[in-house]
């Protein structure tokens, strides 16, 4: 009779658990992983007042039924702000009410010099005019009939090799990020002279030290004068005032996809430490290769954390994660979280080998001795990515010179 | 005075690893000791200033003959906070083991535990994308469902425990006895993922702790602290999108393992009853608390910016019933288990005479 009791109680205790399930982040919690996943899908579209509907898509899409969160759009000040979250291919729609007005202010950020940048209705191209310097901002007055669709696009072209930079974890020291930014210039110029221009700068999380507005301010503020494009993704110290999502405000999702050239870059957002549960059910598509000869995964805690103690909350996950990258083939993981460089080569999962650096070199403190800051440049194009260390030291010091670096990670040229 | 030093090891190991943490930051690339600290050194200390409390306020004595163990046989249920609208976060169960061999002349045993269970429902994810307003048939939300899942859990392992001072030294009769222990352990997570594509993924964890090794420190008769740490191996096993055969690799270096656990037994029949009557069983109880720095099984306690570090904390309380005369005795339990979340449990189980030189 108690057996039946105790089950009768846990039957009940199931029913009422079921009755109290609410829509994900009805009661907004940003650090929670999934609550994040909603937010960067909601500013990646926008309802201007002056009734244009703006929204990042699928470079693919053809029409603008739908979004996709590749980008933040805001509005400020009478112009439409379009942060664009990656590198290479974007695409923007714009679909005006009966009401709208026939022209908007447009100020599309975060996109390549270099990059070519069209508007498209009604299957006419029409160019949008490069900048006269180097800055990763594009400006233009859009026309657009009422009850019109207009597309604007952009894509990067691309020679057969290319270079990225990967670093990580700025936190309470963004004078030294700065230096790295600055070593990045001299980066872009000599790719440029040997033909190996470097496309993109990823950051796999904790910009900040506490999520402060002043600290994203700074940040923001430098990556805005950036010498090439900046990918983002969120680290622990970056979400955890969680009644805003702050990281998301400032720069759009921390889950996406970029393709630029033959790369398919897949950032995740693990700054809960791990990814959202539908982001992990989105996987097999986010690491669907398609026609990208290299594939590589950033994020913030590394998915195999070996010893260094630093893993994810949730390893379970990670190691499932661990577990779709073989299936897929990834090439190279990136993480941060561990203030460290360290180079896993051999990570075997089923009958496949893993690749992972963990790049946490972008400022923050890494205990007492000397400090290796700087950033990782991979080198794509070949038959597999080419790895390296750019070492940037801090004032007053060379570097650890001569000093082995970790795994098969060796000094650049 | 065992209480005493207990909280004065937890504090140095929560100064040494502040230590190891701060000073020597990332730098060392194996940080994973110093986290365990931080939890091993949280329990001994929280266990120390609760088991003081404890003694001064019901007694620290005598030890009960009877004293708590794990179940022979049992069952433990477990079950999780809800999800979101349309989610399922399935409850669990799983059948527990473990039969102690108890060695001649008190000098240890051996316990063989293990367990065999898994979700007892299909576990279900929505993608939460505002991208629909129409409500999806069977659901009541707009949501779609993009993941489904099924877990299966098997463990098994063995717990040896020799008695000190046999065979090495002599103990001072203020800090207790202990006891030296060596923990092999085997786990297995077979979870089958359908995230929604014609093609479902069978993904196998495997935890190898084959080196685990510990000690228990005897505190007074009614209160114990406990510790194991050790390496621990990983095997991650995939089959392709669609078929059943796995891919086995070999074993990858896994963060530390470790578990702390501080018990406070509670003798509940210790007294006579007020009539003089005789009583018809004796019951006792014990609350355990414990950290454990492995979060293999999703479960992590994070604070503020300190996530990813710490594997969850543990409370439980379990309660044995055995009838006079009765070889046989029932054991029920309850606990929670905080760490990405909070999730509860119950068990019950029999305890049957233990083989061996039973003390």
């Amino acid at each position: 009779m108690k057996l039946v009791g105790s089950i009768l109680g846990m039957g009940l205790l199931a029913w009422v658990q079921a009755g109290c399930a609410v829509p994900e982040c009805t009661n907004p919690d940003y650090a929670r992983a999934e609550c994040r996943v909603v937010a960067e899908n909601e500013l990646a579209r926008l309802h201007t007042p002056s009734s244009v509907e703006v929204r990042f898509q699928d470079p693919r899409a053809q029409t603008s039924a739908t979004w996709d969160a590749r980008g933040l759009v805001r509005f400020e000040d009478g112009v439409v702000r379009a942060r664009v979250a990656g590198p290479g291919e974007f695409s923007l729609s714009f679909d005006a009410d009966a009401d709208a007005p026939e022209q908007i202010a447009v100020e599309l950020e975060n996109v390549d010099p270099s990059a070519d940048v069209w508007v498209e209705r009604g299957g006419v191209e029409t160019p949008v005019l490069a900048p006269t310097d180097r800055t990763l901002r594009r400006s233009l007055q859009l026309s657009i009939t009422p009850g019109e669709s207009v597309f604007v696009r952009g894509r990067r072209g691309c020679p057969e090799q290319y270079r990225v930079a990967f670093a990580s974890d700025i936190q309470t020291n963004p004078a030294q990020f700065e230096r790295i930014l600055e070593a990045l210039e001299e980066e872009r110029d000599a790719g440029e002279t040997v033909g190996q221009p470097l496309v993109a700068l990823v950051i796999a999380g904790d910009l900040t030290e506490s999520s402060r507005d002043d600290e994203f301010d700074t940040i923001e503020a430098m990556l805005r004068n950036s010498p090439v494009p900046v990918v983002v993704t969120p680290g622990n110290h970056d979400i955890y005032r969680p009644r805003h999502p702050h990281f998301n405000r400032r720069f759009g999702p921390g889950n996406h996809v970029a393709e630029v050239c033959d790369l398919r870059l897949v950032m995740l957002d693990t700054g809960s430490g791990a990814i959202a549960r539908s982001v992990e059910a989105r996987l097999p598509e986010l690491l669907e290769r398609g026609d990208a000869s290299d594939m590589i995964v950033a994020l913030h805690h590394p998915p195999y954390a070996g010893l260094t103690g630093a893993g994810w909350s949730r390893e379970d996950r990670a190691q499932r994660l661990l577990a779709e990258a073989a299936i897929a083939d990834v090439d190279l993981i990136v993480a941060g979280h561990a203030h460290a460089l360290r180079d896993f080569p051999g990570i075997d999962i089923g009958d496949a080998s893993l690749r992972q650096v963990i790049v946490g070199t972008a400022g923050a403190y890494q205990g007492l001795g000397e400090p290796r800051f700087g950033f990782l440049r991979v080198t794509l194009g070949g038959s597999s990515p080419q790895t390296c260390f750019v070492e940037v030291p801090p004032p007053g010091f060379a570097g650890p010179q001569g000093q082995p670096l970790s795994g098969r990670l060796d000094y650049c040229d | 005075m065992a209480r005493l030093t207990l909280l004065g090891v937890g504090i140095a190991a929560g100064g040494v690893a502040s230590g190891m943490l701060f000073a020597l930051g990332d730098r060392t690339g194996s940080g994973d000791p110093a986290t365990l600290l931080v939890g091993g050194g949280a329990v001994a200390g929280a266990g120390a200033l609760f088991g003081a409390l404890v003694a001064r306020l019901g007694g620290d004595g005598p030890a009960d003959p009877d004293r708590i163990r794990p179940s022979t046989l049992g069952l433990d249920y477990r079950f999780t906070q809800p999800g979101a609208l349309d989610e399922t976060h399935p409850h669990q169960m799983r059948m527990t083991f473990a039969p102690n061999y108890f060695f001649p002349g008190g000098g240890g045993r051996l316990r063989l535990f293990g367990h065999v269970g898994g979700t007892l429902w299909q576990e279900r994810q929505v993608d939460p994308r505002p991208q629909f307003q129409q409500p999806i048939e069977g659901q009541l939300g707009t949501a779609p469902v993009a993941l489904r899942e099924r877990r299966l859990s098997i463990g098994v392992g063995a717990d040896l425990a020799v008695n000190l001072p046999y065979p090495v030294l002599e103990r001072s009769a203020m800090l207790g006895a202990a006891e030296l222990r060596y923990k092999p352990e085997f786990q297995i997570r077979r979870e089958t993922l359908d995230p929604g594509l014609p093609s479902q993924r069978v993904i196998e964890r495997s935890m190898l702790l084959p080196l685990t090794v510990g000690a228990r420190w005897h505190l007074s008769p009614r209160q114990r602290f406990t510790v194991y740490f050790g390496p621990r191996f990983d095997i991650v096993s995939y089959a392709e999108p669609g078929e059943d055969q796995l891919a086995r690799g070999s074993a990858i270096v896994g963060p530390l393992y470790g578990e702390a656990w501080y018990d406070v037994g509670f003798p509940m029949t210790a007294r006579p009853r007020r009539d003089g009557a005789e009583r018809k069983a004796s019951v006792n109880s014990q609350l355990s608390m414990g950290y454990v720095h492995s979060r293999f099984d999703g479960r992590g306690l994070n604070f503020g910016p300190v996530i990813g570090f710490l594997g969850p904390v543990h409370v439980r309380w379990a309660t044995r019933v055995r009838p006079k005369t009765w070889p046989v005795a029932m054991q029920f339990g309850a606990g929670a288990t905080i760490g990405n979340g909070l999730s509860g449990a119950i068990n019950m189980g029999v305890v049957l005479p233990d083989l061996g030189d039973s003390p």
